[in-house]
């Protein structure tokens, strides 16, 4: 057996292990994944909305939280982050339409990162529950209260909500669409092995006490929401997922700005992987599982990328230097010899492994009910399945190179 | 609820080994399948060349007509060339055993013995065809060296597909460490692959066309 074998066999055993991780999950909990405890007490809540140059949509983002119908909503705190555009002037009429419910601020200086923003609207907060929702997403009606429920449980710090993407009007959005619904699923599958990694900022509650005591978030990481979510475990807390509380975000909808957005989660990851990698095999799941998970996914990524590499590059030398021979030689460029494809064991277990995770990804996207939103059809999934995941290496790589260079900055 | 958040890691592990067992099993079953063709084809190669080589035996003693072995010798070279094509094949699709490079020894070793044949019946018959011997590396690390193998493999094909009753193609890969191979290799001082031999006089190292290659015919 050679070593490309040996190392295609190693993540053939990967792939299926966490398939198989996943679909244990769903077997066994498949009928609480819509579950949320009943409301047994209305939590004071105080919603702070980070914004920085977002005229376009925070005025539809703090109407949607006053239509939100949280009878106990006693503060909408919007951060103006010293934008350029007209948001803080928006802010401020929402603030005189609304005097008793929205609380319009600006920081002294642009802090340069959303948590700069979220704590220093935070200190304004002085209820139960502190919950943060970015200003270009868009909470449907319902979902705080449906989020109430998990703080009945002393030992919850954090709920968060299903992230669905609003725009969907070109192919890049689309394919967002599909992956955020997947992402949505995985994490709460996660939750019941209590390793939901991440509280994503289009919304997300937390009992302030708590929030306050593991000192807010953290202004110096890309991801603060993925940072503090470590935290609140590192503290011994409970992450709670309500999936009925449905948030709309706006995707990126040009490559450029979905790069440059999944370059800085990427780099996020990492610096919170650092931060608390004195943690590994302790503190509970945060050591045994999602830490290791992510220095594994980052490791198995950039390893398996540079072996493809190494393929690719003798690949196009072999071609290059048969063709110069060919022409030499006044011979076939190409062949059917060159053409023909010999199954074997590797393309049969390449073929179950995308046939098993074309099963996970259909029952995550029939996992959720979406008003006003068409399901996407066949091919647009093949192509999220093909294309779309094969650039998560190239986002890796890219971030390896900005992370050995020092580029790591908002 | 304690119980499976703890044991379904576990479960998912097991799964996973169950699954890779089964996996590798069926692997094994399906290489093992084209092995025992091969081996089942590689016989009736074997038996049909020691017939070629009593045939020559008897050419040699008797007065046994030549084409009845050129014949003989065309057909088979055919036979092998074909089976070598398959064999290829099946090696390319061997992922977990490595028995199939075991098959091509034995199928280099037929093709040695066939090429002996051939000089043998060059000496004794006045023959009209043309003996084309492709001596090549099997395992080539070197991209420069596979490249050209794979153009020689391209020309020789063509060179046989153009002149089939006139071409006995007999391509043999040098790695397989034959006593015979290697004294037959001496007898030209060949020491760099990989070379065609024509009509076992003409050495040529360098890539050419099967028209060019058609100038040392006969």
């Amino acid at each position: 057996m050679d070593f490309l074998t040996i190392v295609y066999l190693i993540y053939a055993f990967i792939a299926f292990y966490f398939l198989f991780l996943f679909v244990l999950i769903y077997i066994q909990n498949f009928r609480k994944i819509q579950e949320v405890p009943s409301i047994t007490k209305k939590y004071s809540v105080s919603v702070v909305i980070p914004c920085y140059n977002e005229e376009k949509s925070i005025g539809r983002t703090i109407q949607n939280l006053i239509d939100n119908n949280y009878s106990n909503l006693k503060k909408i705190i919007v951060v103006d982050d010293c934008s350029k555009d007209n948001s803080f002037k928006i802010m401020k009429e929402y603030e005189k339409k609304y005097p008793n419910l929205v609380l319009s601020v600006q920081t002294p200086k642009n802090t340069g990162c959303a948590a700069g923003a979220k704590n220093y609207g935070s200190k304004f907060a002085k209820t139960e529950i502190v919950g943060f929702t970015d200003a270009d997403s868009f909470p449907e009606e319902g979902s705080i209260e449906k989020m109430m429920g998990f703080f009945d449980d002393l030992s919850v710090g954090a709920v968060t909500s299903t992230v669905l993407v609003h725009n969907r009007k070109n192919i890049l959005e689309q394919l967002q669409a599909i992956e955020y619904i997947v992402i949505k699923f995985t994490r709460k599958l996660l939750e019941f092995v209590d390793s939901i990694y991440v509280t994503p900022g289009p919304l997300a509650m937390y009992r302030r006490e708590y929030f306050e005591k593991i000192g807010r978030f953290d202004e110096k990481n890309l991801t603060e929401d993925i940072e503090i979510t470590w935290r609140f475990l590192e503290n011994g807390y409970k992450i709670k997922m309500s999936v009925p509380s449905k948030v709309y975000s706006i995707a990126p909808n040009k490559f450029k700005d979905w790069f440059k957005q999944r370059i800085r989660w990427n780099l996020g990851g990492v610096q919170t992987m650092i931060k608390y990698s004195k943690y590994f095999m302790r503190k509970g799941m945060l050591g045994a599982f999602i830490l290791p998970f992510f220095v594994f996914s980052w490791f198995i990524g950039v390893f398996g990328l540079s072996v493809v590499l190494y393929r690719l590059i003798r690949i196009i030398i072999l071609k290059f230097l048969s063709t110069s021979y060919s022409i030499q030689a006044h011979a076939a460029i190409l062949s059917m010899q060159d053409m023909r494809l010999v199954p074997n064991v590797l393309i049969f277990t390449g073929i179950i492994i995308f046939l098993f995770s074309f099963i996970y990804t259909f029952i995550a996207f029939y996992s959720i009910q979406e008003k006003g939103y068409k399901r996407p059809n066949f091919i647009l999934m093949m192509a999220y399945m093909i294309f779309y995941v094969a650039l998560y290496p190239i986002i890796l790589i890219t971030s390896a190179y900005k992370l050995l260079t020092g580029k790591v900055h908002w | 609820m304690g119980f499976w958040k703890k044991y379904v890691f576990l479960q998912a592990l097991f799964l996973t080994i169950v699954m890779f067992l089964i996996g590798m099993y069926v692997g094994i079953a399906f290489e093992q399948n084209q092995f025992d063709e091969m081996e089942g084809y590689y016989l009736k190669s074997e038996i049909s060349l020691m017939d070629i080589v009593a045939l020559n035996n008897l050419v040699m003693n008797k007065n046994i007509s030549c084409e009845v072995l050129k014949e003989a010798s065309f057909n088979y070279a055919d036979k092998i060339y074909e089976e070598a094509t398959l064999l290829e094949d099946y090696e390319k699709s061997g992922k977990i055993s490595e028995k199939m490079t075991e098959v091509h020894k034995k199928y280099d070793l037929l093709r040695t013995i066939l090429w002996m044949n051939v000089i043998k019946t060059r000496e004794r018959c006045k023959t009209d065809f043309n003996s084309v011997v492709y001596l090549y590396n099997y395992s080539v690390k070197d991209l420069t060296l596979k490249a050209e193998q794979s153009v020689w493999s391209k020309v020789l094909y063509k060179l046989k597909k153009d002149n089939p009753d006139k071409v006995i193609l007999i391509p043999i890969a040098v790695d397989g460490n034959f006593v015979s191979l290697e004294s037959l290799k001496s007898e030209w001082n060949i020491t760099e692959y990989p070379v065609v031999i024509i009509n076992d006089k003409q050495l040529v190292y360098d890539i050419n066309s099967s028209s060019n290659l058609e100038k040392y015919f006969k």
